[in-house]
């Protein structure tokens, strides 16, 4: 893998990432507007679930509004962030930051569609603590995968010997 | 150039020199800073669209706002104590730093524009509330409130490109990564 990233690191597509310094915060500041409208839009989903908000309309209802800004930014942060791992493979491969992050984002992708089947169908404000309960896990799985998005920047720092560059 | 004292003062803070010593405080404020930065713009963009007539139109102006600002301000609150927590350690380079001042520029103008549109265009509501498509005022309101925060969120990352460091990492920290 590692070996697989410093060829994809040389590689003229990498180096042309690179080198155009502006690209890079450019596609950080795309991704983290993404991330906005990701977690609010699961927040809102949640909250819903919760009774908290949006509570005078079906569940449905509130899905149809949020689910298409969910698909279509993670399909953004996933353009954005492909291009940023081509610019920085061996950084992203040796962090465990990233691949817990990834898994996450896998974790959190079937879990909202899980929370969508255990509700849909459901008008009332009042839903079984079991999706409830599920609903809070999922939101703490979105904000870890916002910090593990971060501390990408400092692997080492936040997990020492457990990062994966350290051990290479 | 010059440091101005009240610069020089947070830089020589408490808070400052345990955050250039500290591993862990960096990555976790500024995590906190993303998220809190998140819940802020996704909060202001749902009111925003439902002001140009966009999304949301189903439910009345007021509600939507009801249920969105008070989110937004607590997460505010959060990004104002983490961004202040961040700028300590790095002081010096912040305070000369363009990305950064132009941010705190873009933060002020959106402070005025939301004050203008509650004193103005808010003391309409009534009239407006439940409309698909509310007034001029209140859309122009909403797009400039939607190009400030993007901007703020541009600069804010610009910041940590442009700005250098004024320590370095401590020293027990051993950096391996395959060759």
């Amino acid at each position: 893998m590692f070996e697989l990233a410093q060829q994809l690191g040389t590689s003229g597509l990498s180096q042309a990432i690179q080198s155009t310094l502006w690209l890079t915060p450019l596609l950080q500041a795309i991704h983290i507007l993404m991330i906005g409208i990701v977690f609010i839009s699961v927040l809102m989903v949640v909250l819903r679930i919760q009774g908290s908000v949006r509570a005078d309309e079906p569940f449905d209802q509130t899905w149809a509004r949020f689910a298409p800004w969910v698909k279509w930014a993670l399909v953004v942060m996933a353009a954005t962030g492909i291009v940023l791992c081509i610019g920085e493979p061996v950084r992203e491969v040796s962090a465990l930051s990233f691949w817990l992050k990834m898994g996450l984002i896998l974790v959190g992708v079937l879990g909202l569609l899980g929370l969508r089947r255990a509700a849909s169908g459901v008008t009332g404000s009042t839903m079984p603590g079991g999706v409830r309960l599920a609903a809070v896990a999922l939101l703490v799985v979105w904000i870890a995968i916002i910090y593990l998005g971060r501390a990408i920047a400092y692997d080492a720092e936040v997990w020492g010997s457990w990062s994966l560059g350290v051990y290479a | 150039m010059n440091t101005p004292a009240f610069v020089q003062a947070i830089y020589d803070s408490g808070i400052a020199m345990w955050m250039r010593g500290s591993l862990k405080a960096m990555p976790l404020i500024e995590a906190t800073h993303v998220l809190a930065i998140a819940t802020v713009f996704g909060t202001i963009f749902i009111v925003d669209l439902r002001l140009l007539g966009m999304a949301g139109t189903s439910r009345p102006y007021s509600v939507v706002a009801r249920e969105m600002l008070g989110k937004t301000w607590a997460a505010f609150i959060v990004a104002v104590i983490t961004g202040a927590l961040l700028v300590t350690p790095n002081a010096i380079t912040y305070y000369v730093n363009t990305a950064f001042r132009l941010k705190l520029l873009a933060l002020l103008l959106a402070g005025i524009n939301m004050v203008v549109f509650q004193v103005l265009t808010a003391r309409t509501m009534s009239q407006w509330d439940t409309s698909p498509r509310p007034p001029g005022a209140a859309r122009t309101a909403a797009i400039i409130s939607l190009l400030l925060w993007t901007a703020i969120i541009f600069l804010g990352r610009w910041i940590g490109f442009t700005k250098g460091y004024d320590f370095a990492v401590p020293e027990d920290v051993q950096f391996e990564f395959p060759q």
